[in-house]
């Protein structure tokens, strides 16, 4: 018997085969556990199918074969020629094949001249952009079951524009429609559009996709929506570049998805390791690898890793002693007015109440489900429980939701949220010479100097050194976010992880994972990764010294004690003498800066115009996202989403695309640019007006450059 | 008498050669790299060739669209974005025309016309936006030509902007063909281009004089974006800089600042004056090997930035993974925040417009701009000599 093991990224796969007959297959996810998983196929090969060492022959092939293989006695096959090889023999019309894996994609094109066959292959494995993983991170993230993702189709529904490129770009762009009020079902299908996409413009390389096609791999075989999208894209793509397809055939006819396309590259290794000498690949058993799994990796990795994020058990305890701190209390409400700095941000919306003595009064937040009006209800409904009838004198909002809802609720100041967290490091720690803050999409470092802010990094474009992407790695290894410290603390050592874009920042994590790091390690390793991707990656700042010598640290990723044990050391080496605070309200820190800027604004002299708790607990509103609702203003084309409020004495907008009746206003959301702001021809006339004064008094050199630069010579001189 | 001390015949009275009908011939260029600093050389000299204006097409700006529609499938390898994209360009003047195009000129542009240029080692342009035109076009030649499959020619002429005297040679080299093309006809059409581009490039420092001036009237701040010419076309520099004018801020561009003697030697007058500098053009004292064009002149304005009262900011764009960018940002930086002045980088654009990071951005920078530069303005305004050329003589 000759049997094939797929060792990938995220599954295993074998094909034990006899003769020309497939005696036992199976497709299990490992969870991180390579080997593990390969050690119990061979054990229940032998178990259930007379699998016998020194008899039968044994072929590997996948991201984990190179290492696991010579612990079986097997060969080790690269994926992809080991897939051509199933592909020659199963399908010998087939001129192009595309395997999506988990985290990599392959194609292969077969070129046929005359008598000779040629074959083409181009891999990608160092980007999520197109793969397996790149669907399911965000489909996770919509909280669309994976039985359910299957079924998702991609034909007639409205296309969105999500980055293709990357999947934690994508991940951020489906929030934002999520936030649009799009349906999962779009979004999901602008998903394996992207894949598609991805697929074709960087795994083609000038060559076109001829039929007959054959779609391999997991999310192909079990993704209908992905098969569908393949359909359109080709059947385009052949149509734009005139290649005929056989008489009465549609595209979709041209297109193979087999039932087993998942055991393709087990099935390949079978083909080619019977074509290999007798001695080769013959099967060693399972006690070489049991020894790998028990001993020998732990060995060899730690030779490879660095020390844990702790070395001694005291220092520890210490730095335990410094920075663990009871959580900081609200005090009672003793006067009868409050300010209320609201932060709606991109996981949470939260809320402080702070007195006119600066003493913080009440603080809740709620999940943001993803419409900033209902967020909105929430939290206001909690306010109000906490904090009664007491007086609101002023209203602050930072966060993403400030503009859309500063009218709608009445608030006094949206407030950037630069701005935001600098006014609520300055109010604990006055001296403080930088704020580093971690949030869950971006990493904004904040330098200061006699009060304000006067430099500040901020990384929202690219995932390394941010929450989300040590949250997104935490929860593949299903670790709840609340062990998240603990599990890093408990690691002995962790593997030298590599600074740098987060994308490549999880192929390494699949690399130490080959290497035999569990889940605890590699988390110890992000989090010790984390203060080079903050400081050095994305802030861009080599050298702390010019910064100062007191930092904050913020944000909702300060709250995990492993990324701060981190953050210090970094630091600390660094700068020996340097003062290292956590602040208190770390999670909190935006809405109470934004609190803080509305009460120096009421001190001021300001007059509140709240709306109050019953209006803002009646407000009834609607969501249009439609190809009536793209902006249009310039080739980007922002799929904009209008909020529909009912408002008493609103006008309605009733020569609108998609009108509206007096008594209701209307919000737009999901724009890009203050032009998209405006809804269409009628509006921007005005706008166009205002924006042309504001320009002819404020010129841009470059605006003039990009209306004559180009046009013709005798036309520019007039 | 003549014919029989020289032996020879005098030569014909010189009659003039027909013009060669180029009336109808249609070229495109794509909008992209080093075009952004030499557009008006290039539609100068076609229209001083007989092409008619209506027949020269630049594709449009750079847009994911256009990259989706155009260019998919034929990109190559490389990490540049602003390279990456002239693939849709190339597939919007093949297959995006109307009426078809005879000809595509993508010039491969070694040296630049930097105004910097004879006071630094070299005027060279990036190698890898120079040899863009060789890489992308190999997309297009894969499978089968796709330019002549449609009927078009295509040129690529490698061109020396540094040394003019060079260029009519090389265009006869690299279109000679394609437009039939002689010496004679190429000098007087390179001189034609560099006409209209030198007198394009003088409106633009007059218009950025004006802003100037008008700021140090009404002592306002302006901002001053340090980026490649390439960072103008809406799909790589993403319009930033418009996001912080619309606040109500005039901007200014590095390629296009006023030369003129009188404010350059105001605003450089303490360097020249201890002999750091030799001339107001000299950036030895900053920038060692100075042999690329668009970076010494990113560095040169940095310089301008950090001494001139009425620039309070700075912004500095720059695409993904840019190679030749990377060493800058440390010196630029220094340079422009030991001058006062606030310092804003916008690093690692591609594809992806950050319109969320560029929203905080902008209002955090607007923020400070309103709340610092009239601080800044009188911080620096102190250490130049009173006398300022922008303001009216009293």
């Amino acid at each position: 018997m000759i049997l094939g093991v797929d060792v990938g990224s995220t599954t295993c796969k074998y094909a034990l085969v006899d003769g020309d007959r497939v005696v036992a297959k199976a497709y299990e996810r490992h969870n991180t556990k390579q080997a593990e998983k390969v050690l119990e196929f061979l054990v229940n090969l032998e178990r259930d199918h007379g699998l016998s060492p020194g008899r039968d022959r044994v072929f590997f092939t996948g991201s984990g074969a190179g290492l696991l293989a010579p612990h079986a006695g097997a060969k080790a096959y690269q994926e992809v020629v080991a897939v051509a090889a199933a592909v020659e023999k199963l399908h010998p019309d087939v001129r192009f094949v595309s395997e999506i894996g988990g985290e990599d994609m392959k194609t292969i094109f077969f070129t046929v001249e005359g008598e000779a066959r040629n074959k083409q292959v181009l891999m990608q494995s160092a980007c999520s952009g197109g793969t397996g993983t790149f669907v399911e991170k965000t489909a996770r993230k919509l909280g669309v079951r994976t039985e359910a993702l299957a079924e998702m189709g991609y034909g007639g529904r409205t296309l969105h524009k999500l980055s293709s490129k990357c999947g934690i770009f994508a991940e951020a762009d489906a929030n934002s429609l999520v936030k649009a009020g799009i349906p999962n079902e779009e979004i999901i299908a602008s998903l394996f559009e992207a894949v598609v996409y991805q697929n074709l413009s960087t795994l083609t390389k000038g060559n076109t996709p001829m039929p007959q096609v054959l779609l391999l791999g997991g999310p192909n075989l079990f993704f209908r929506g992905l098969r569908e999208a393949w359909a359109v894209h080709l059947g385009r793509l052949w149509k734009e570049r005139g290649v005929e397809l056989p008489a009465g055939k549609s595209p979709e006819d041209l297109i193979v998805v087999p039932g087993d396309a998942v055991y393709y590259a087990a099935l390949g290794c079978v083909e080619l390791g019977g074509a290999e000498q007798a001695g080769t690949g013959v099967y060693a058993g399972v006690e070489k690898l049991r020894w790998w799994i028990e001993v020998g990796q732990h060995e060899e990795k730690k030779k490879a890793g660095r020390a844990a994020l702790w070395e001694e058990q005291e220092e520890l305890e210490r730095f335990r002693a410094e920075f663990v701190k009871p959580p900081p209390q609200c005090v009672p409400l003793r006067g009868d007015t409050v300010v209320i700095g609201c932060d709606f941000g991109s996981t949470t919306a939260k809320a402080v109440c702070i007195t006119p003595d600066r003493e913080f009064v009440h603080s809740c937040y709620s999940l943001s489900r993803g419409n900033p009006i209902e967020d909105a209800k929430a939290l206001f409904r909690q306010v109000r429980e906490g904090i009664g009838d007491a007086k609101i004198v002023g209203l602050g909002l930072t966060g993403y939701g400030k503009d859309l809802l500063k009218d709608i609720l009445g608030a006094d100041c949206a407030v950037v949220e630069t701005i935001a967290h600098a006014s609520a490091g300055l109010h604990f720690f006055p001296d403080a010479d930088c704020i580093c803050d971690v949030g869950g999409v971006d990493v904004k470092i904040m330098i200061l100097a006699q009060g304000t802010v006067v430099d500040f990094r901020l990384n929202s474009q690219c995932s390394s050194g941010n929450g989300a992407f040590l949250q997104g790695v935490a929860e593949r290894f299903a670790i709840p976010l609340g062990e998240m410290a603990d599990r890093a603390f408990s690691a002995q050592a962790m593997p030298q992880l590599s600074m740098g874009c987060g994308v490549f920042l999880q192929s390494d994590i699949v690399n130490q994972q080959r290497k035999g790091w569990q889940a605890d390690e590699i988390l110890a390793g992000l989090c010790g990764i984390l203060p080079l991707n903050v400081w050095i990656y994305a802030g861009g700042l080599n050298n702390l010294h010019t910064i100062g010598r007191k930092f904050i640290l913020q944000g909702g990723t300060h709250r995990n004690l492993a990324v701060v044990k981190a953050q210090v050391d970094f630091i600390r080496s660094k700068m020996p003498h340097s003062e290292v605070v956590v602040h208190p309200w770390s999670g909190e820190a935006g809405a109470i800066g934004a609190g803080l800027v509305a009460l120096e604004w009421w001190k001021a002299g300001g007059r509140s115009r709240f709306r109050g708790y019953e209006t803002i607990e009646s407000l009834t509103y609607r969501t249009t996202t439609s190809p009536k609702t793209v902006c249009k203003w310039c080739p980007v084309d922002c799929q904009r989403s209008f909020i529909d409020v009912e408002f008493p004495g609103a006008e309605g907008r009733s020569w609108s695309k998609v009108p509206l009746q007096p008594g209701w206003q209307r919000v737009i959301v999901n724009n890009s640019c203050p032009k998209g702001l405006v809804e269409d021809v009628d509006e921007m006339k005005l706008v166009k007006a205002e924006m042309e004064t504001t320009k002819a008094a404020y010129p841009n050199v470059a605006d003039l450059v990009r209306k004559e630069a180009f046009r013709t010579v005798h036309a520019a001189a007039r | 008498m003549l014919r029989t001390w020289f032996g020879r015949r005098p030569s014909a009275p010189s009659t003039p050669r027909p013009a060669k009908d180029r009336s109808k011939l249609r070229v495109g260029i794509p909008r992209v790299l080093n075009v952004w600093s030499t557009h008006r050389f290039w539609t100068a000299f076609l229209e001083a060739l007989g092409v008619r204006p209506e027949n020269i097409v630049y594709s449009s700006d750079t847009s994911e669209d256009q990259g989706r529609e155009f260019g998919k499938g034929r990109g190559a390898v490389d990490c540049c974005y602003p390279v990456k994209c002239m693939s849709g360009h190339y597939g919007e003047l093949v297959f995006g025309q109307r009426r078809k195009l005879d000809v595509i000129l993508s010039p491969i542009i070694y040296t630049l016309p930097s105004f910097l240029h004879g006071h630094v080692q070299g005027s060279f342009s990036c190698t890898r936006v120079a040899a863009g035109p060789e890489n992308i076009k190999s997309g297009f030649l894969k499978e089968a030509d796709v330019f002549s499959g449609n009927g078009i020619r295509y040129a690529s002429p490698f061109v020396s902007f540094a040394e003019r005297a060079l260029m009519p040679r090389q265009m006869v080299k690299g279109l000679g063909d394609v437009l039939d093309l002689d010496l004679e006809e190429a000098t007087k059409a390179v001189d034609a281009g560099f006409d209209a581009l030198d007198e394009f490039n003088a409106r633009m420092r007059s218009k950025s004089r004006e802003i100037l001036e008008s700021c140090a009237r009404e002592d306002r701040p302006c901002l001053l974006v340090l980026a490649r010419p390439y960072h103008m076309d809406p799909g790589i520099g993403h319009e930033i800089e418009v996001n912080v004018q619309a606040s109500g801020f005039p901007i200014l561009w590095m390629q296009y600042f006023p030369l003129d003697s009188d404010l350059l030697e105001w605003v450089f007058h303490d360097d020249l004056k201890s002999g750091v500098i030799r001339n107001c053009f000299d950036i030895s004292d900053v920038w060692p090997s100075s042999y690329s064009a668009n970076t010494n002149e990113i560095l040169w304005g940095a310089k301008v930035a950090a001494r001139l009262p009425w620039i309070t900011c700075v912004l500095r764009l720059s695409s993904y993974e840019c190679g030749m960018d990377q060493p800058t940002y440390t010196p630029v930086q220094k340079i422009v925040e030991g001058g006062d002045t606030l310092l804003f980088k916008f690093g690692d654009l591609d594809s992806t417009k950050p319109s969320g990071s560029v929203r905080i951005r902008v209002e955090t920078i607007v923020h400070y701009v309103r709340k610092s530069s009239s601080d800044i303005i009188a911080r620096k305004r102190a250490r130049l000599p009173a006398d300022c050329p922008l303001l009216p003589r009293r």
